[in-house]
């Protein structure tokens, strides 16, 4: 079934968003890498839920939104951003910084949600090891450093197959720009966050994959410890991106949970 | 046209092999390669320099700093400004300059640089710079921030100059409640400001705009004079009329008793030119530090970057200036013809310069070659 694009506009600022689907609402977060389309496990999902994903203000073909200087900027504009796309009380899905987001979200409003995804988030500080500086990397090393295997990523060639073009290189360096406003310091995290994660009672899905070189493993133990109603996923032979790289594997996760049936 | 003399205090003590280990000399180079003792004996032996241009007549003495890098091991200019406002008695003090983005305390950098200029008997000239990448990274300031920091540290600064505390300031980046500095610089209002410039046109009109001192670093001379047509641009939009006094260039420089000494002492600033700013694009232009029409401008300003040149193209092109005194003063004379400038600022030892090569420069320099261009 094919997307359809929208943009709505919240408190001046105007964003693109990518939906499809049928069934109750799932809003998808993506990462600082910016919205990628719709994509395989995104497909997959959007054959029980209407997926909405926007791209992040500041982002891609979104408006500027040079006001933000933090996540919590960023969670509190997608509160104010369900209602105005008359979502009611969608499931909300993030990845890395989008994941991030969406906990950040759910601390503000718990009853706003209603369940919860987080692939690979951000937005804790590692108990052990660190999350990789990616401002200090170039595009390249970090295409590279996003997945475990490239050769096992079915839309690798899509995505990552050609040089990009100056449009796109153009919108790349658009999306590290408003990714060091949101989390240039304290670098990719909030030092309070493990303070609010406690008060989130809604039914949360954490996935990780083992091979993940950008954000540690052990960030999700510490996430799966701090939200009272959490499970863990570990993927193996993963990286970063999880739901690029194992995009099945990551829609039937999101299906199954989504659809109450991995509830501990 | 006025003569600076600058030496960026390298620290040029290891085995080059072990640098080119690391992807680059800056941020990445481990400081177990900092010898303690070397670097005490060498900020004796370059204050030394110092002193002596200022002795030979040299009409100032150019300050900068940098961090996490043995490119420059001045980490603190205005301590070296306060240090040398006692040690010498009449060259200007030029500090080029303090690292506005990177400041988290305004007040304090104002408070810094009036001291100087009160120890010093008012002789300080205040140059303000956005630094390059390294320092944002060594500081961990935001990149996207660097350019709206630097003009409201720079607001910040000046307020403390030119209107009397205490007084508020509540800004974007910097909240002070009670601002009442208890120490202020002796120029009235303030010392001179100057601006340095290597790619950014945005930064060379807001120079022209306050009628400040703006001297592009090593560019070629057809972007050196791109880069005043942008600060007229500014100037005249303020209705300011500009002077050579408002303009100044950088290059390197060294003389010799022979032409052939000259040449070969010349050689170290080759290190400058390459191995110190090797390293990943990201470090030394993180992400949304540089504006679109800046980093346009920095690609035309370098169709060739430095580092790809041979010393002899170095020379030719006039990034280095070396031979005998009167060959470096009719190479300055050129160089003032080319550009109209009112100063020139040669960075005259680097790398493995040694001290007695230095100290004849300086010497020969104010015997001959600054009485020379006296009339220039």
């Amino acid at each position: 079934m094919r997307p359809h694009e929208e943009t709505i506009s919240v408190g001046g600022t105007r964003v693109h968003a990518w939906v499809g689907g049928q069934g109750a609402p799932l809003l998808v977060l993506h990462g600082a890498g910016g919205n990628r389309g719709w994509r395989k496990w995104m497909e997959r999902v959007a054959e029980r839920y209407t997926v909405w994903a926007p791209t992040h203000p500041g982002f891609g073909a979104s408006g500027d939104a040079e006001w933000m200087e933090g996540v919590d900027d960023l969670a509190r504009f997608y509160l104010w951003w369900i209602d105005a796309a008359r979502l009611g009380r969608p499931h909300l899905l993030g990845q890395s910084l989008g994941g991030w987001t969406a906990a950040e979200m759910a601390t503000m409003s718990p009853g706003a949600i209603d369940r919860l995804v987080l692939a690979a988030p951000v937005g804790l500080k590692p108990e052990t090891g660190e999350i990789l500086d990616v401002f200090y990397h170039s595009p390249l090393q970090l295409r590279d450093l996003n997945v475990h295997d490239p050769s096992a990523v079915p839309e690798w060639e899509e995505l990552f197959g050609r040089a990009p073009t100056p449009e796109e290189l153009e919108v790349a360096e658009r999306n590290r720009e408003m990714t060091a406003r949101l989390a240039w310091k304290p670098y990719m995290h909030n030092p309070r966050l493990e303070r609010f994660l406690p008060r989130v009672g809604n039914p949360t899905l954490i996935v990780w994959g083992r091979e993940d070189r950008i954000v540690p493993v052990a960030c999700g133990e510490q996430y799966r410890r701090l939200l009272p109603d959490a499970t863990l996923t570990v993927l193996e032979r993963c990286g970063h991106l999880l739901p690029i790289e194992h995009p099945d594997a990551f829609a039937r996760l999101v299906l199954d949970f989504l659809g109450g049936k991995t509830r501990p | 046209m006025k003569l600076y003399y600058f030496s960026e205090m390298p620290h040029h003590e290891y085995p080059d092999e072990e640098g080119a280990h690391y992807p680059s000399l800056r941020l990445a180079f481990p400081n177990r390669f900092f010898d303690r003792a070397k670097a005490a004996s060498n900020y004796q032996r370059y204050l030394t320099e110092y002193e002596l241009a200022d002795r030979v007549g040299f009409d100032g003495l150019m300050i900068n700093e940098h961090h996490s890098t043995p490119s420059c091991v001045n980490v603190g200019a205005n301590m070296t400004a306060a240090v040398l406002g006692r040690t010498t008695t009449r060259a200007k003090l030029l500090i080029l300059g303090n690292i506005l983005p990177i400041e988290d305390n305004p007040v304090r950098m104002a408070e810094q640089i009036a001291m100087a200029d009160l120890i010093s008997g008012g002789r300080v000239l205040s140059g303000f710079v956005r630094g390059v990448g390294v320092e944002t990274w060594w500081a961990n300031a935001n990149p996207v921030h660097n350019r709206e920091r630097f003009e409201e540290c720079h607001d910040l600064i000046m307020k403390c100059w030119t209107e009397p505390g205490p007084f508020r300031w509540e800004g974007r980046h910097y909240h002070f409640r009670h601002v009442n500095p208890w120490c202020l610089p002796l120029q009235k209002p303030h010392p001179p400001i100057w601006i340095p410039g290597t790619a950014s046109p945005e930064t060379a009109v807001w120079a022209g705009q306050r009628g400040y001192t703006y001297v592009p670093f090593l560019v070629p001379f057809d972007i050196a004079r791109e880069l005043f047509e942008f600060y007229r641009q500014g100037a005249a939009e303020a209705g300011r009329t500009v002077t050579p006094d408002n303009l100044g260039f950088l290059i390197c420089a060294v003389t010799a008793d022979t032409r052939a000494k000259a040449l070969e002492a010349g050689r170290h600033f080759v290190w400058r030119m390459g191995p110190t700013l090797r390293g990943p694009l990201e470090w030394f232009s993180p992400v949304g530090m540089r504006s679109r029409a800046g980093k346009q401008f920095a690609l035309k300003a370098r169709p060739r970057s430095l580092a790809s040149m041979s010393y002899e193209e170095l020379v030719a092109e006039h990034f280095i200036i070396a031979g005998t005194p009167d060959e470096v003063a009719e190479g300055f004379a050129l160089v003032q013809r080319e550009l109209g400038i009112g100063h020139l600022l040669l960075e005259a030892q680097e790398s493995r310069m040694d001290h007695a090569t230095t100290m004849r420069s300086i010497e020969l320099m104010g015997a001959k070659v600054i009485p020379a261009i006296a009339q220039v």
